[in-house]
């Protein structure tokens, strides 16, 4: 069975899967994050125009993956960049979510501080508030990434190629070592997403957050 | 020689155009509704709500047991880990080569079992945890028994915290028993499927429509659960 | 206090609302394909499946509707996916009979050995088919097919075979290095699909091949100017159309598709007029009509039962 599926994995058709689901994953997350954060930033001063992010983050969490691809059929066609659509409006929420709360929860005596020390309100933002919101922005859009690779095997229902044609085809065929090859890569892909996000990410938090989480915990 | 059906003859009449069909046609909407669209409604939940139940039924003593003895939550957390990271599409088409498996919801609502004991069972450790030691003390001084300070005391307590797994839980469960009509386990997936393969955008629209609204309809109900259990964020708030 | 008490209340409150959820979806336990229509002739139930494509939808309505019109009660359970799980669903007993190619049994469900294309004619296909059915514990019987093969086809657009003269397989592999090939996965991978081309006609080397898993839209890809040949079905209603001509393969590369009712040998025992009934209906359908009964559902989206009701009126099967 192993020596079937790596058979599989062998096949120069493999490769070409393997590239368009990274190719899709990647793409979806870059134009999520292109949405995402300027809209966090522009509602980050107002308590309600933080909520609305929120709620319509918590909302959109909510569509299932399938149907915001499928509705993508009739409306954009089939094909990758159907796919590539659908999966980037998935992407939003978590960045969004995670982005409008960091942005306002950053303590406002530390702002307060900073304002009297005589930073501009662009200053504060930049130097201050980004920082520290950086790892919990970063945590959305590790969970997004993590979220879109497994969806964009659904892709394959669209037209959209990537690794769920293979499980598809291992499927219809009744053959399971290409039903598992897509499988496992699927899986070792969400895994390499997952653990080399969290690896950003702990470099991205600032020292001083890092020592506060040390103490804390 | 065949006879030529009526149906033929009127399409040698009409040349058949490749074009794009109609979005959405209300009048088969009105007409299928009971035959097609009412039975995926509740197919569809059905999987999602024995799903989440069977999966409780399964986390609370879980969870429980592993907030209590800790040394066997890493290996379930494991466990339930990697039957999170399997794509939903290649557990479904698994479960179904299984010998003797019956074709149907099944073997959908074992695979949407499985996905959700990791985030269920996480979440009744979080809240069994986030009890005060200083209250279970306090419990026990007053002289509860340790199955009385449990149902009494820690899971009223952590109730939050668990209700916001089963929100989680149930939200994803809907979202992925879509994908159970590919093995056809039924539920609003199969207006999905069977409106690609058809070319027939109005069923493709329904289903995705309406597996929408039924998770977020839940989303929102178990939001307002959530909040309403969450005394001291009342309180904040009035 | 107060709160805690109010968090009791709620534990029974909510398992009370589960329950009461429950019970109303249990009203439709299984979910998956429509319970038996009008048929309540009194007679036996007979559980018919289908795989999960339009030409399997009209085929077992029209088996369905047929029996029904003689008496039985049919359950119909038309969205088996694959002929992987319909013939799960076959040898656990869910289903009584579902309609297979006696060329893709040979292929995938049974344990045929030799290379099914090397049977040469549609007869000897299917008595091989169906001899090995017999075999099978427990046993099914696969009735006398349809008169039509639904194999693969290789369509091009008219204005492309027209410039190009393109009317065989022969031909389109010369011009293949300058056109796009719709396709998909599994046709790529199987070794009676695209391999299979090339091994008969080795001038095959596309230019360009697109992957594209739904039937429905390989056609409109083509239409949309996204390819300049696909692949299909030779009974897709689609090929009906005067855009597309379908590829001529006078080699005869591919084992042939006739359709028939494979129905467990023990119902058909219990119920030996189920034989005539399902024949009539078979001996009715030739391509043409197939393609024309296909085309009213995927291009005029009618549903299946409709197409197979006025089909079987048109025939005298049903009045």
């Amino acid at each position: 069975m192993v020596g079937q599926i790596l058979e599989v994995i062998g096949r120069p058709g493999f490769t070409r899967l393997l590239l368009t689901h990274v190719e899709l994953s990647a793409l979806a997350l870059i134009i999520a994050i292109v949405i995402a954060i300027p809209v966090a930033l522009a509602v980050r001063k107002t308590q309600a125009g933080a909520a609305v992010a929120i709620n319509v983050g918590n909302i959109g969490r909510a569509v299932p993956s399938l149907a915001l691809l499928a509705l993508a059929l009739p409306f954009f066609g089939f094909g990758f960049t159907s796919a590539l659509l659908a999966l980037a409006a998935l992407a939003v929420p978590p960045i969004l979510i995670n982005a409008s709360t960091a942005l306002r929860e950053v303590n406002p005596g530390v702002i307060d501080a900073a304002r009297g020390m005589g930073l501009s309100g662009s200053q504060v933002l930049a130097r201050i508030q980004l920082p520290i919101a950086a790892p919990v922005i970063f945590a959305g859009i590790r969970t997004s990434a993590v979220q879109v690779v497994a969806s964009a095997t659904l892709a394959t229902f669209i037209g959209g190629g990537g690794l769920g044609d293979l499980i598809v085809e291992g499927f219809q065929r009744g053959d399971t070592a290409i039903l598992l090859a897509g499988a496992l890569s699927v899986a070792v892909l969400s895994i390499i997403t997952e653990v080399g996000f969290a690896g950003i990410e702990r470099a991205l938090t600032p020292k001083g957050l890092k020592i506060a989480q040390k103490r804390r915990s | 020689m065949p006879r030529v059906s009526k149906g033929v003859a009127l399409a040698l009449l009409q040349e058949i155009s490749l074009e794009e069909p109609r979005l959405v046609e209300w009048d088969w909407l009105a007409e299928n509704f009971w035959e097609d669209i009412f039975p995926a409604i509740q197919g569809h939940m059905y999987l999602s709500f024995v799903s989440v139940a069977i999966a409780l039924a399964i986390s609370l003593p879980v969870g429980v047991l592993a907030a209590r003895y800790r040394k066997i939550y890493p290996p379930v957390t494991f466990v339930t880990g990697i039957l999170y990271s399997i794509p939903s599409l290649a557990l479904f088409s698994i479960l179904i080569s299984v010998p003797g498996i019956v074709i149907g919801p099944t073997p959908v609502i074992i695979a949407l079992v499985a996905y959700s004991l990791l985030i269920l069972i996480r979440n009744v450790v979080a809240g069994i945890d986030s009890v005060p030691a200083e209250t279970i003390d306090a419990a026990r001084g007053m002289g509860l028994t340790n199955r009385q300070i449990l149902f009494g005391v820690e899971l009223p307590l952590a109730l939050p915290v668990i209700v916001a797994g089963i929100r989680i839980a149930t939200v994803t469960i809907i979202g992925i028993a879509t994908i159970g009509a590919y093995i056809s386990g039924g539920g609003l997936g199969k207006l999905i499927f069977d409106g690609i393969n058809r070319n027939f955008p109005t069923m493709i629209i329904a289903g995705a429509i309406l597996a929408t609204a039924l998770a977020i309809i839940a989303d929102l109900l178990l939001l307002a659960l959530e909040r309403y259990l969450r005394p001291w964020a009342r309180r904040r708030r009035a | 206090m107060r709160n805690r008490t109010k968090s009791i209340r709620v534990i029974p409150a909510l398992l009370a609302a589960l329950a009461l959820t429950l019970l109303a979806a249990c009203g439709n336990v299984g979910g998956s394909g429509e319970s038996g229509g009008g048929g309540d002739g009194g007679g036996p139930t007979i559980t018919i499946g289908s795989k999960n494509f339009t030409e399997q939808y009209i085929l077992g309505e029209l088996y369905a509707q047929a029996l029904e019109a003689n008496g039985f009660t049919v359950e119909r359970k038309l969205d088996l996916g694959s002929e992987q799980i319909a013939d799960k669903a076959l040898q656990n007993g869910q289903i009584d009979m579902y309609p297979e190619y006696t060329g893709t049994a040979l292929v995938a469900t049974l344990d045929y050995e030799g290379n099914p294309a090397d049977l040469k004619t549609p007869e000897e296909t299917y008595q091989k088919a169906k001899e090995l059915y017999a075999q099978r514990d427990p046993a099914d019987t696969m009735l006398t097919p349809a008169p039509f093969n639904n194999s693969y086809g290789i369509f091009v657009r008219s204005d492309v075979a027209e410039e190009r003269d393109l009317v065989t397989l022969a031909d389109l592999a010369e011009a293949s290095p300058d056109l796009t090939f719709v396709s998909y996965s599994e046709f790529q991978n199987r070794s009676d699909g695209y391999k299979n081309m090339q091994r008969n006609y080795p001038a095959f080397d596309f230019g360009e091949i697109r992957i594209v898993n739904q039937l429905g839209l390989r056609y409109q890809g083509l239409q949309g100017g996204e390819g300049d040949v696909g692949v299909g079905f030779t009974t897709d209603g689609q090929l009906a159309s005067d855009e597309l001509v379908v590829m001529e393969d006078p080699k005869g590369i591919w084992p042939f598709y006739y359709p028939a009712p494979v129905v467990r040998t023990e119902v058909l025992e219990q119920n030996p007029e189920m034989r005539d009934v399902l024949n009539e209906v078979s001996a009715s359908l030739d391509v043409d009509t197939m393609r024309e009964l296909n085309g009213q559902v995927d291009l005029e989206q009618e549903d299946p039962e409709d197409v197979a009701a006025e089909h079987l009126e048109n025939e005298g099967i049903v009045e």
